[in-house]
């Protein structure tokens, strides 16, 4: 090693400025990181591949300015210097921590090269060399340095944006070229047509924001450090801020840090009023803020603290009467101020610096002609509309602009100087034109920063092969070290009607005579073809789980492991990891439970209506046991009705264990996901509730908690298990209010109260009362998170809703990252039980948390995105349809909530829930005449606890109850910018007499109409070069997918001739120009 | 918040040192005359001249003496011009002050002081230049000067502080990094024996990565004892062929 010196110039922070030495060790063997090299550089297991036509070196200001292309997965062999890095680094922590996350990701072709630490790469700064100077010698001297050190095998390119230095440097060596990106993307990557796009837009970008003209608009945010400073002595506060979705230009909650775990708390937090105290942060961003004085406080909205149900339109505010605008007034006693503090909820302050942009992609629409006259100073720059309703408007320089009219955008913002109203973006790709289906699926992905590539190439090749032609099979040596349970057990699985992957069986048997029972659950052993690490294994921890949306599904692994191999399919060998208990005949108590890797044969695969055919004794077809004679076939169905039998009375006997505890039964989408049973689009049907599907849950419930006993107890500090928080007791108050109006008590002390009352709460004239009822009680609860064990005490382990102390997610490994996190940790802790220490290295308690973070954020978004397309395909279900014509549009529904203007409603037809206005914005009221059927008056409304009534002026009233039947009209607002939103409009105070298809059907029929539709308008359309092109860019799963096509034929096998070409002939008709 | 990265993915320090590696050390014994003992010893960037009296009548009150051990006096200090900003430094301020009970401890610690009953040994070290790493540069550049001085000592005293930061410890931290929120801990050995003769460390480490954190700052010290060795070695070499 050499020791040398460096000298820099600090600023200080008081401005001063100080000389500072620093020592700087430069040393000969500095790895390369090319599968080329000759001199043995200690190369890690990610290297360059030799086999690139060169390899490409981004000068410092082309990292910093241009890092969003070289992100392209396309772009490969980037070395990434130093030099470049730290200049990336001092711009920002985030950008930095993009390059870091991008050289560590093996799917990335591009390494980081410590060019400074390498004794003849470095040169140091002369007296006099401007630093971005110095930086472009850094970079070119290390190319330089590549090449020889590669012996001339590879060409290096190194690209910049400084004209001098192409000019300086080009001719300089033979192997090594200096060009400018532009030219670099135009002669090496001229068909890489989304870089080129990215570069235009960039630059377009950067070049605005140099000509910036100087008028302020916002103070200027504070430094760092007088930022941190001011945290520590308490005179700021830092928070994330989220913007009201319902009042985005006006109100924000910044979200201290301790609350923001409980996201829920309503109460704490900082306000921030008007766009002005926001001062420039974005929704999302880590802000710092100061309290304003009292003086200064604006009053809230009062309607808004009360009518704060999450599922209000974003308008309905303008529908309100005009919110009273209070100025608080300065206190005098602190009891009084307590008051008011509790009353209006929160501090008031502004916004004076961001501690960090969390700034993602947004989508944006471009504004129609006629709409962006306004924008005249120049045409290239235009205000976009971000689908987001919490999201300023985003400036834009295009070039493109008419032709991107009315197209949705993906965009990134820049930046946000003082002197602007809006922040700078650029565009990064184009989704298409606003209300067609691919587009609006597509905009729902990118706002919930959900990313779906096809599987690459060397994912696949990880795969083990299998094809019709020439199955895959078990390995022999694999099976002797497996417990092999094919002949031993009579194994079966029971998933929902045509379900291809099934991660779950179940087997069960009677030991030592009838003393003794052996319950087993196996489940899909998918690490064994997914090792920690391995590219698909990254792939599946970014994705953490399999995304359902309502006509799609984007899968966590690749098919052929999903649907085939780590499918638990009748009749052939599969690997498994099983949980086998030994419990007592009598009492049902647990004797031994066992844990491994095994080999089973499923035996059966039942659907649920058959298994509980069967168990009724029902004269039913087994496909299985056609091909035996009749006595054999007897003997086996006996056999298969006996396990089933029994298992019924095990479940039986665990869901009572649990209910003791004090287990709650909820409805709604929500719970119904916990329960580890539903993998398909029919899991929003409400389905026909069967015994046999709780028996299955609770064998599973039964599993996850065992397994997350044994990690716990293997390790204390490190497991992966799911919690469920008890909720807090005050959003419990709209169920207890509601639930007392009714005249049922509601008692929410604990889960067991919680649960017994909502047993006792039924209706017996109307089911749907109950139903609502646990609705609102599951809307209430915390949501359950993944988390790790050292990171929590362990009395906070505990499941609330299904009263364990401790559970986790073992049974889904297919469509659950987690799932893969704990069968890696059973089989470490079934390792260290015999001995051997674990073979890998285990996350430590850190990475675990922070995996578990990830694997609940992307839990969360998928929630969002599916309910998100759900309100899609409802809106674009009635979006073609006539409100006032089409029978379709009328539908029962039933008030669960009252308002001061209006009343909360669900429609149980097709799972809308949503407001109905019974006064409108000229003051109108509903009155109803004779026979039930409504309309508009002037009059007045008044609010009730259970009940709300309109008088008009005629003296006419009607009145509307908690829990009653009302007819409504469904319609679409549509919006060009963000998504449509349904509005229902309230027709009759009557049930509704239609006698529409029963409720499982409609949105069943809903998705496939929109499908439909939205399939025949691209045939007929003869779809542009554009679209296809996404299509291959985004559709993973989309015709191709066998479970579609499945559905598909199991449709129309349901469909008589009549009616389908009655079908096809409307949807001609209804197809809409697709042309503009 | 741009802070520095004190260890890159590639496992490289700001300096461009490995996490192991210590930084270039230098040292020269016997510089000055007067003095019984003397050394100057520079490590990286931070030097320190150390010199010895002694071992010599008690000075000042009788009373300190004691009968059986000479006592040792130590005093430290900074020259003006040591940091990047000069700022005058009055003697006997606390920090000062503290490091000279430290330094008296860790000599205390090595040196046969009961060869010497009723006497006294000063050892008077001065940090020249500062980047880090203060305490245990003095502590080896007097080392020097006491064996310079020709005082028997039990073994080397090598001293070496070490910071603990991603899971990895650093050897020998410089300025930026003891000053960019690395835990750190200073470490003096007597490296034969394996003893510590004084650890210190103010700042917040979990319990379990003390113990590889210590292992890793006694690496540290015993290669600085290679150094300091042949160091010694050299000079006694350079003396004796001196005299032929």
């Amino acid at each position: 090693m050499i020791k040398t010196e460096r000298i820099l110039h600090l600023r200080r922070f008081r401005g001063r400025k100080v000389r500072v030495v620093r020592e700087h060790y430069l040393r000969e063997r500095v790895p390369c990181f090319s599968s080329l090299c000759q001199a043995d550089c200690a190369n890690g297991v990610k290297v360059l591949p030799g086999d690139l036509t060169h390899y490409v070196m981004p000068d410092a200001d082309v990292v910093v300015d241009y890092l969003e292309i070289l992100e392209l997965k396309e772009l490969q062999g980037i070395i990434f210097t130093q030099t470049a890095c730290q200049a990336l680094h001092s711009k920002g922590r985030r950008f930095y921590n993009r390059l870091r996350s991008l050289v560590k990701d093996p799917r990335f072709h591009c390494v980081q090269f410590a060019n400074e630490f390498q004794q003849y790469s470095f040169c140091p700064r002369e007296k006099g060399e401007s630093q971005e100077k110095w930086q472009t010698r850094c970079v070119y001297s290390a190319a330089v340095w590549y090449y020889n050190h590669l012996a001339g095998m590879m060409n290096v390119v190194m690209i910049t944006e400084d004209e001098e230095a192409v000019a300086q440097y080009s001719s300089l060596h033979s192997g090594v070229y200096v060009v400018t990106v532009q030219d670099y993307l135009q002669n090496f990557w001229p068909d890489l047509q989304a870089a080129q796009e990215l570069y235009a837009s960039i630059s377009q970008a950067l070049e605005e924001r140099e000509a910036e003209d100087s008028q302020r608009e916002f103070p200027e945010h504070l430094p760092a450090e007088v930022m941190e400073a001011g945290i520590k002595s308490g005179r700021y506060i830092q928070g994330t801020l989220s913007v009201n979705k319902h009042r985005a230009q006006s109100e924000a909650l910044v979200q201290t840090e301790g609350s923001s775990s409980q996201a829920m708390d309503l109460s704490s937090g900082v306000l921030v009023h008007g766009g002005k105290n926001r001062n420039r942060a974005v929704h999302g961003d880590v802000v710092v803020v100061e309290l304003l004085p009292r003086s200064e406080w604006r009053g809230r909205a009062t309607l808004l603290t009360e009518g704060q149900g999450d599922d209000r339109s974003p308008d309905d505010g303008q529908e309100k009467p005009m919110p009273t605008v209070k100025p608080i007034p300065v206190e005098k006693s602190a009891d009084m101020q307590r008051c008011t503090a509790e009353k209006c909820g929160h501090d008031q302050g502004r916004v004076v610096g961001v501690l960090q942009r969390n700034w993602r992609d947004y989508v944006v629409t471009f504004p129609s002609r006629d709409a962006s006259q306004s924008q005249s100073r120049s045409c290239q720059r235009v205000l976009t509309v971000p689908w987001d309703r919490r999201i300023p408007k985003i400036r834009i320089s295009t070039q493109q602009a008419e032709a991107l009219q009315d197209h949705r955008v993906v965009v990134r913002l820049d930046s946000w100087e003082s002197t602007s109203l809006y922040p700078n973006g650029h565009s990064v790709k184009v989704l298409g034109r606003a209300g067609e289906l691919e587009t609006e699926v597509q905009t729902i992905l990118v706002e919930n920063c959900i990313h779906v590539p096809p599987f690459s190439e060397a994912q696949m090749k990880e795969m083990p092969l299998s094809s019709p032609e020439k199955p895959w099979r078990v390995d022999p040596a694999e099976v002797a070290r497996r417990r092999d349970l094919r002949d031993s057990h009579l194994v079966f699985s029971i998933d929902p009607l045509g379900c291809e992957d099934v991660d779950d069986t179940l087997s069960v048997r009677s030991l030592a005579g009838g003393t003794l029972l052996e319950l087993g659950v196996h489940i899909a052993d998918v690490t064994h073809f997914v090792p920690e690490g391995s590219l698909t294994d990254l792939e599946a921890r970014t994705r953490a789980t399999t995304y359902y949306l309502a006509d799609r599904r984007y899968d966590m692994l690749p098919a052929v492991l999903s649907a085939d191999l780590c499918s638990l399919l009748g009749g052939v060998d599969r690997y498994a990891m099983s949980v086998l208990w030994e419990l007592d005949a009598g009492s049902l108590a647990v004797r031994r439970v066992w844990f491994g890797r095994t080999v089973i044969r499923s035996s059966y695969q039942l659907h649920y209506e058959l298994a509980q055919a069967l168990l009724n004794g029902e004269e039913v077809r087994v496909p299985e046991l056609e091909r035996f004679c009749p006595e054999e076939k007897d003997l086996k169905l006996a056999q298969l009705i006996q396990a089933l039998e029994m298992l019924t009375r095990v479940s039986r006997h665990l869901r009572l264990q649990r209910d003791r505890g004090g287990a709650l039964e909820l409805e709604g989408v929500e719970v119904r996901a916990q329960l580890d049973k539903d993998k398909n689009i029919t899991a929003l049907v409400p389905r026909q509730p069967l015994e046999v599907h709780e028996t299955v849950a609770e064998c599973m419930i039964y599993a996850n908690h065992w397994v997350a006993r044994k990690i716990q107890e293997s390790f204390p500090n490190r497991a992966l298990l799911r919690r469920h928080p008890p909720p807090r007791l005050e959003l419990f108050s709209q169920l207890v209010d509601t639930a007392k109006a009714m005249g049922f008590s509601v008692d929410t002390r604990t889960n067991k109260a919680l649960a017994d009352s909502l047993d006792r709460a039924v209706d017996p004239q109307d089911p749907m009362v109950n139903r609502l009822l646990r609705m609102m009680a599951t809307r209430a609860m915390s949501q359950a998170l993944y988390f790790s064990t050292g990171s929590q005490p362990q009395d906070q382990y505990y499941h609330y809703g299904l009263a364990l102390d401790r559970y986790t997610h073992f049974t889904s490994p297919i469509r659950r990252y987690a799932d893969m996190v704990v069968h890696r940790l059973l089989t470490a802790a079934l390792e260290l039980e015999q001995g051997a220490g674990p073979a890998g290295i285990l996350a430590t308690n850190r990475e675990l948390e922070e995996l578990a973070q990830h694997i609940n954020n992307k839990n969360w978004t998928a929630q969002r995105a599916q309910s998100a397309s759900t309100g899609l395909f409802q809106c674009l279900f009635f979006r073609d349809r006539d409100p006032q014509t089409d029978l379709r549009c009328v539908a029962d529904a039933i008030i669960y909530a009252i308002r001061d203007n209006g009343v909360l409603v669900f429609v149980p037809e097709y799972g809308i829930k949503g407001p109905v206005y019974l006064r409108n914005k000229e003051g109108q009221v509903v009155s109803a005449e004779a026979g039930g059927s409504c309309k508009w008056q002037g009059g007045k409304v008044r609010r009730y606890p259970s009940y709300i009534t309109t008088t008009t002026a005629g003296g006419c009233s009607a009145t509307f109850r908690l829990m009653s039947h009302i007819t409504v009209r469904i319609s679409v607002r549509s919006s060009s910018c963000h998504s449509d939103t349904l509005v229902l409009e309230v027709i009759s105070n009557q049930p509704h007499r239609g006698s529409g298809p029963p409720a499982s059907q409609g949105h069943r029929q809903l998705v496939q109409e929109v499908v439909r539709l939205a399939e025949s308008a691209q045939q007929t359309a003869a779809p542009t070069h554009k679209l296809s092109r996404q299509e291959r860019d985004f559709l993973q799963s989309r015709t191709p997918n066998l479970y579609s096509i499945l559905e598909e034929i199991r449709e129309l096998a349901l469909m008589d001739l009549d009616a389908l070409s009655q079908a096809s002939e409307q949807t001609v008709l209804t197809v809409p120009d697709p042309l503009p | 918040m741009a802070g520095l990265e004190l260890l890159s993915d590639q496992g490289y320090r700001l300096d461009g040192r490995k996490a192991t590696e210590l930084r270039k050390v230098q040292a020269r014994m016997g510089v000055f005359a007067q003095a019984d003992g003397s050394a100057y010893l520079e490590q990286g960037n931070t030097k320190a001249l150390a010199v010895v009296y002694g071992p010599h009548e008690i000075r000042g009150a009788r009373s300190r003496a004691l009968h059986d051990r000479a006592i040792i006096n130590c005093q430290y200090s900074m020259a003006t011009f040591s940091t990047a900003e000069r700022k005058r430094r009055p003697h006997g301020d606390r920090k000062s002050t503290e490091m000279s009970l430290h330094l008296k401890q860790t000599f205390e610690a090595a040196v046969l002081t009961q060869l010497y009953p009723r006497s006294q040994i000063d050892i008077y070290v001065k940090i020249l230049q500062s980047d880090g790493g203060n305490y245990s540069v003095c502590v080896n550049a007097a080392t020097l000067a006491v064996i310079d001085a020709g005082i028997p000592m039990r073994d080397y005293v090598c001293a070496c502080t070490v910071g603990f930061v991603d899971e990895t410890s650093l050897a020998d931290l410089c300025y930026a990094e003891e000053s960019g929120g690395v835990s750190s801990l200073a470490l003096a050995l007597l490296p034969r024996g394996g003893q510590i003769a004084l650890v210190q460390m103010d700042a917040r480490l979990h319990q379990d990565h003390l113990d590889t954190l210590i292992e890793a700052a006694m690496t540290a010290c015993k290669g600085v004892s290679k150094v300091l060795d042949q160091v010694v070695r050299q000079h006694l070499q350079e003396g004796s062929t001196l005299r032929e």
